[in-house]
């Protein structure tokens, strides 16, 4: 554990509530679109993601940081949210109407996905329509669970090869043939897109 | 000798290893070398690049949407926190009966009947329906009733315990290994992403059997769980057989080392209780 870790993990037993607060706001966001990839109530969104503030809340004095506190949220996370995805769709009656992807739907691109407004747009930005963002939103909702969260952490969220196998407590080579084949699969989707920007991208 | 030059489709396989940087030196460079002479495999590449590229739009920049009920995870800081003396709020469905269990809780479990008996795999089932692990300590023969009972609750034991989420401890001879034993299981489990960690102990069952910690190291080891599982995300249930152990293991284990006891259906808070300083200290000096 770094030092930095370490004293916020100290921070945390001691119940010094600043240092939760930069917490949640750091990976509450995220923790969101995560659990949503496994979920698609928006209030058992909520519940998931209330129930791993509650296991950091309990686990922090447990946790001994062989890995780092990001991946190990996300642990609590996907562990919370698999377990409640395999009850959701046992009981599938009990719920409401399933809601889309975040921005799956038109409607909701306006909330969840700002796109900044840019004078001049580079070739990735032309690529940015809606019906871009709804194709990908499409492939990634038809992905394998396991394909979805690799390329929704890696290539969304961001994250390291590293941190992503030890969320997921996956090998390095299992997650990259995840990556690869999830990343085909949108490529495939964004083909007619990636045609005409083809000459933009080689100018670039 | 030059390597072999690098084909269309095995650059295509190794794009995502390429983009990673984890290509051993002389791949990457049959990699580039390839990529150089094919326009059709550099296309290839710049396309994977642009995938990734919208797929990084995907996530919203900071600021532009709220942390909606960030509010209410700062309360739960506040008042679940481990951190906060005073009694822990009781939320968790224990599994046995209705009653509800918190964090830290050592319950003995008082039996007399089998279905009394068969009623503590629901505490076990109860954990594996809200993703905590359970760690089994005790007996053979008392964990191949609970398992049974588990199986017939329609739970797939071998699958839990290829999953770790269902796991039987060692038992050891001395309280101290013990306590070592059921804490590396508990931080294990919480590293793997459980939220909890629930223990079942039949150790009372085994008494005289070779190896088996004696009345003196259960005792010692019951009173000291209490100060362990205090700051730990864990539920204790210690089942205690009313037929058959003598009376000062029930009084001494049973009711004087646990904070909470289970009997007849009903969680009690336990005013016979012994502080654990002076339990062990009378301990030592009887």
């Amino acid at each position: 554990m770094s030092l930095e870790e370490s004293a916020l993990v100290d921070a945390l037993r001691r119940g010094d509530e600043d240092a939760f607060a930069r917490l949640v706001e750091e990976h509450h966001p995220s923790l969101r679109r995560v659990a949503r990839l496994y979920v698609a109530n928006t209030a058992i969104v909520d519940e998931v993601v209330q129930d791993t503030w509650l296991g950091v809340i309990r686990g922090i004095w447990a946790f001994e940081g062989r890995s780092s506190l990001k991946t190990w949220i996300f642990r609590i996370l996907v562990n919370r949210a698999r377990t409640r995805a395999v009850r959701e769709s046992r009981d599938a009656r009990s719920l409401g109407p399933e809601e889309p992807l975040p921005f799956s739907d038109s409607s909701d691109l306006g909330h969840w996905v700002q796109p900044s407004p840019d004078p001049d747009p580079s070739p990735e930005q032309a690529l940015l329509t809606k019906e871009l963002r709804g194709r990908l939103a499409t492939v990634i909702d038809t992905l394998p669970p396991n394909m979805k969260i690799v390329l929704w952490l890696r290539d969304v969220e961001g994250w390291s090869s590293d941190d992503v196998c030890n969320a997921l407590a996956i090998q390095e080579t299992n997650q990259r043939v995840l990556l690869h084949r999830a990343r085909s699969r949108a490529q495939e989707a964004l083909e007619p897109y990636l045609e005409g920007a083809r000459g933009a991208a080689r100018r670039g | 000798m030059m390597p072999a030059a690098m084909t269309c489709g095995e650059l295509a396989e190794a794009v995502t290893t390429y983009l990673d940087g984890a290509l051993p030196p002389e791949e990457r460079d049959r990699f580039e070398a390839h990529r150089q002479r094919c326009p059709h495999c550099e296309t290839h590449v710049a396309q994977v690049r642009l995938t990734v590229s919208a797929l990084g739009r995907l996530r919203p920049s900071a600021g532009e949407h709220p942390s909606a009920g960030s509010e209410r995870i700062l309360e739960l800081f506040r008042t679940r926190g481990l951190h906060r003396p005073g009694p822990r709020v009781r939320d968790i469905p224990l599994g046995v009966g209705t009653e509800l269990a918190a964090p830290g809780d050592h319950i003995a479990y008082f039996w007399e009947s089998e279905r009394e008996f068969d009623a503590t795999a629901g505490f076990l089932a109860a954990g594996v329906s809200l993703g905590q692990a359970c760690v089994l300590v005790g007996h053979d023969a008392a964990h191949e009733r609970l398992l049974a009972s588990l199986e017939r609750r329609g739970l797939s034991v071998p699958a839990l315990i290829q999953e770790r989420q269902l796991q039987i401890a060692s038992v050891r001879s001395s309280a101290d290994g013990q306590l070592l034993e059921l804490d590396e299981r508990i931080k294990d489990a919480v590293d793997r992403g459980m939220p909890a960690v629930r223990i079942l102990g039949n150790l009372n069952w085994g008494r005289g059997t070779a190896g088996w910690p004696s009345d003196r190291e259960i005792l010692r080891l019951e009173a000291q769980v209490t100060s362990a599982a205090a700051r730990l995300p864990c539920i204790v249930v210690c089942v205690y057989d009313v037929t058959s152990l003598p009376g000062p293991l029930l009084v001494k284990g049973g009711l004087e080392c646990h904070p909470l006891t289970f009997r007849r259906d009903c969680l009690r808070l336990n005013e016979h209780h012994v502080p654990p300083a002076r339990f062990l200290e009378e301990l030592s000096a009887g």
